[in-house]
């Protein structure tokens, strides 16, 4: 084989978006759980490295891509080791095993496109055997014909006996749910034993469809009475019975293995991509496994915008209902009109809960985006010679899958710059009273109908002289100007283009290219960023974003004859101009709010409608809105309430229509227009140089 | 039936069309049927503001948010208020959909390939550009639109479209 040769794997284009999907997934827990071995190897991460590293090599042997399955097959030995206590994971190990990884996934890329990227899996393998056969003894390549890694190698002496046990486990037949306390059993099984055979298969349990009966043949780490105690304490579980294993055990689990694979392949050809994910929340064992179904996002999409139908088509019965009551007097026509009012209500309440349950069918744990970092962090820090810890709490914060996909850079980016630029290098954190070891946190959680992120260092702070310094130096802010402004606003000078604080240009922070693009991509998403730093205590990033890009709550307005929705994040108040102080300043009208000045600008205007304002009662009232630091009145005709809206897209003919982010089809069925209050706040306070020109 | 064609006329005309014939102003225009989606009466549009004179707003048509263009504009007619005989026509293309408002729409009718002919000497008519053939009936001259040139340019309005891919998300 060689680089750029075809290759032909055993499996259609359906399988191979299944395994695609499949591989990725265990490759994103392995990458987060080998850099958390280095600090921690308890016995369940070892299990779900192990468990990882095992099913990626009986599906990459299902597809036939032997190179891969037979990496694969090195690292699982290695860290059956670690299992078993035979082999510490020491930090050169876990390199050799991150080297593994990467080649994993040059491997699964070459499943995706079928052709030989001609990467070797040999040297890596060879290293790897260098730790799991110290002695040498057993030439690897007799042991790459993918048994069982139980059985491929003398089991070694455990603690507490090492005799084999059969297990018989029945589980009540009329429990509503078998296959979880199969699965509880297994995750006992897994606690106090190591499993030699079982059946049904671990991959058949695991995917939640296993049964009333569980056979498990197993070496206990404690005694056989404890175990069964342990195990009858899964609800539903009926009885233990203990028997002596048959001799010939060992080459039974090597034949369970083998129908593992068949029965893999069957639920492939079947196109039964139903799954089971073991989540190993902290600390909580007895979490139960979450059952999924993997979606098309676009069906997704699509049921969406059926539930945007329905609340509109709900809404429009809500009027009919109104419309009805006035009209009929009469009695018996009275009681019609109670029963249609309360059938609307009721669909309004169903509406509701559909909307709110497809909305969360969109959304994921942000684990899938963290679960990267730590092994970024780890590169990064040793690049950098930095010692860095990061602490991930709040994964199960869940966003929606669009904004997942896109949060992921900006992350990325705001963590290099805290490693890079934030924390200090252990001389110089031990000269200043601190811990050797930097630590970073990131925080996720849910308030409101925001999600926050918050990435804090503890590194030595932002310091707003250099910005300063360089704001000035770069022409982005006078002199002047600089000087006036307070610290908290002189931070924010951070997100101007062009700025970066590091001296030097490392390949860890690039030129300055940063926190503008990172604040650009969290605005797109209709989010904010807000920034916090003390001098030699650290800095700390926070990114708000809504729960879903999908609906939003906008405050309708009507302007020239056109209704608008203006998202409700961005207004901070409405009134009417009466009430309100405007008054020309250098010819521009603005607004006195609260002691701030507001340039004050028709709303259809600034969007360039250019139509004669029609009606008599233009601008009567003003919209205040916030973006960043900037603000901005928006002279509208009438104020019409708060709402819910669904954002629809305008579509590409179109083109590229500034100022607004979609349409929303209202109560009546017409078209509102949803604005982009953040475009249209920053084209009214265009920067400094370039103010002549507009 | 269609009657049976020269093969060489066929290869010029590809052969026999299923024609929506509409007015703007007082001419006679025609789109291949294929295209068309549907055709509604004029329904309630609303206006982009800075848009491009001939763009006439967005519809909301059954759920969708269908961009609709005023078609006599886009060949070079005045602008007119709408009347009663308004109509739009709702065409499938590779971006979704596209609503064109036209004065009237009288028939559907089949033309057969060889009354087809290509344009050129009518230089200097109004809509020339977006008009692939003529179709000559009796009675009357019919121009039979291009979509591809009445609708705007690609590279026009290329950017930003991840942008609104992911509101429509």
């Amino acid at each position: 084989m060689a680089r750029g040769d075809r290759l032909l794997f055993d499996l259609d284009a359906e399988d191979l978006k299944v395994f695609c999907e499949e591989t990725h997934e265990q490759l994103e827990i392995l990458d987060a759980a080998l850099v958390q071995l280095e600090h921690d190897a308890d016995s369940v991460l070892l299990q779900r490295i192990f468990r990882a590293a095992h099913t990626l090599k009986g599906s990459s042997a299902t597809i036939g891509h032997t190179r891969m399955a037979s990496l694969t097959h090195g690292m699982e030995t290695v860290l059956d080791a670690f299992r078993k206590g035979n082999l510490e994971p020491s930090s050169n190990i876990v390199d050799a095993l991150l080297q593994a990884l990467d080649i994993l996934r040059d491997l699964a890329i070459e499943v995706q496109t079928q052709v030989d990227s001609g990467v070797g899996t040999e040297p890596v393998e060879a290293l790897l055997r260098s730790f799991s056969e110290p002695g040498g003894l057993a030439t690897p390549a007799q042991n790459a014909t993918l048994r069982a890694p139980h059985t491929s190698s003398e089991p070694p002496a455990i603690p507490g006996g090492d005799a084999l046990v059969t297990m018989v486990i029945t589980i009540a037949r009329d429990c509503p749910l078998p296959s979880i306390r199969c699965y509880q059993v297994l995750q006992v099984l897994d606690a106090n034993a190591d499993i030699a055979g079982i059946l049904p298969s671990r991959e058949i349990i695991e995917s939640g469809s296993g049964d009333s009966l569980v056979v498990a043949t197993i070496r206990p780490n404690t005694t056989v009475e404890a175990l069964s105690a342990a195990i009858l304490e899964v609800p539903d579980v009926e009885s233990v019975t203990i028997g002596e294993a048959e001799p010939d055990a060992d080459e039974q689990s090597v034949h369970e293995e083998d129908v593992d694979v068949a029965a893999m392949a069957v639920t492939r050809g079947e196109h039964a991509i139903v799954t089971a994910i073991p989540v190993a929340r902290g600390g909580n064992q007895s979490a139960r496994p979450a059952q999924s179904v993997r979606i098309d996002v676009e069906r997704l999409d699509g049921l969406m915008n059926l539930v945007g139908e329905l609340v509109i088509d709900h809404s429009r019965l809500q009027r009919i209902r109104e419309q009805l009551k006035s009209v009929l007097k009469d009695a018996s026509l009275a009681q019609l009109a109670e029963n249609f009012e309360e059938t609307t209500a009721h669909l309004g309440r169903i509406t509701d809960e559909l909307q709110e349950q497809i909305m969360r069918t969109r959304m994921l744990p942000v684990r899938s985006v963290l679960t990267r970092l730590p092994r970024l962090v780890r590169d990064v820090a040793q690049k950098c010679g930095k010692r860095v810890e990061l602490n991930v709490s709040g994964e199960e914060t869940e966003l929606d899958r669009s904004v997942i996909e896109e949060i992921s850079d900006p992350l990325v980016h705001i963590l290099r710059n805290a490693i890079d630029h934030g924390i200090e290098t252990p001389a110089e954190r031990l000269a200043a009273g601190k811990l050797e070891t930097g630590t970073i946190s990131i925080t996720a959680w849910n308030q409101e109908t925001s999600i926050y992120l918050s990435i804090r260092d503890d590194g030595r702070g932002i310091d707003t002289n250099v910005l300063r310094r360089k704001a000035v130096e770069r022409g982005l802010v006078t002199a002047e100007a600089a000087q006036a402004a307070n610290d908290d606003d002189v931070l924010q000078y951070i997100f101007f283009a062009g700025l970066s604080t590091a001296s030097t240009i490392s390949d860890v922070s690039g030129r300055g290219v940063g926190m503008d693009i990172v604040r650009t991509n969290v605005e797109r998403l209709h989010g904010q960023i807000h920034v916090r730093s003390t001098a030699g205590v650290g800095s700390e990033f926070i990114i708000e974003l809504p729960l879903t890009l999908a609906t939003m709550k906008a405050l309708m307005v009507r302007a020239n004859n056109v209704i608008y929705a203006v998202p409700l994040v961005s207004v901070t108040e409405a009134l009417a101009r009466a009430n309100a102080e405007i008054a020309n300043v250098a010819g521009q009208p603005t607004l006195r709010l609260r002691n701030q000045l507001l340039p004050v600008v028709d709303l259809s205007r600034a969007l360039g409608d250019a139509r004669d304002h029609a009606g008599p009662c233009s601008g009567r009232f003003v919209v205040a809105t916030r973006h960043g630091d900037r603000q901005v009145g928006f002279l509208v005709d009438d104020l019409l309430g708060e709402q819910d809206v669904v954002v629809k897209s305008l579509g590409t003919l179109l083109g590229n229509r500034r100022g607004l982010t979609g349409a929303t089809i209202l109560g009546d069925g017409t078209l509102g227009l949803i604005v982009d209050t953040a475009t249209l706040i920053a084209d009214q306070h265009p920067p400094a140089a370039h103010r002549q020109a507009r | 039936m269609p009657p049976p064609v020269d093969s060489e006329l066929s290869a010029l005309h590809a052969g026999d069309e299923h024609v929506v014939i509409f007015q703007l102003s007082s001419e006679h225009y025609g789109l291949d049927i294929q295209a068309v989606q549907e055709i509604v009466q004029l329904q309630d549009i609303t206006p982009i503001p800075g848009a491009e004179a001939w763009v006439r707003g967005i519809t909301n048509l059954r759920g969708r948010v269908v961009p609709v263009f005023d078609l006599r504009v886009r060949c070079g007619f005045p602008a007119m208020e709408s009347t009663t005989a308004t109509r739009i026509i709702v065409v499938k293309t590779e971006d979704g959909m596209v609503g064109l408002t036209v004065d009237a729409v009288t028939e559907v009718i089949r033309i057969q390939g060889d009354c087809i002919e290509l344009p050129g000497q009518m230089a200097g008519m109004p809509g020339n550009s977006f008009i692939r053939g003529i179709a000559k009936l009796p009675g009357r001259l019919v121009s039979i639109l291009a979509l591809e040139y009445v609708l705007p340019v690609r590279e026009a309005r290329s950017e930003e479209i991840p942008e609104s891919s992911r509101a429509a998300a």
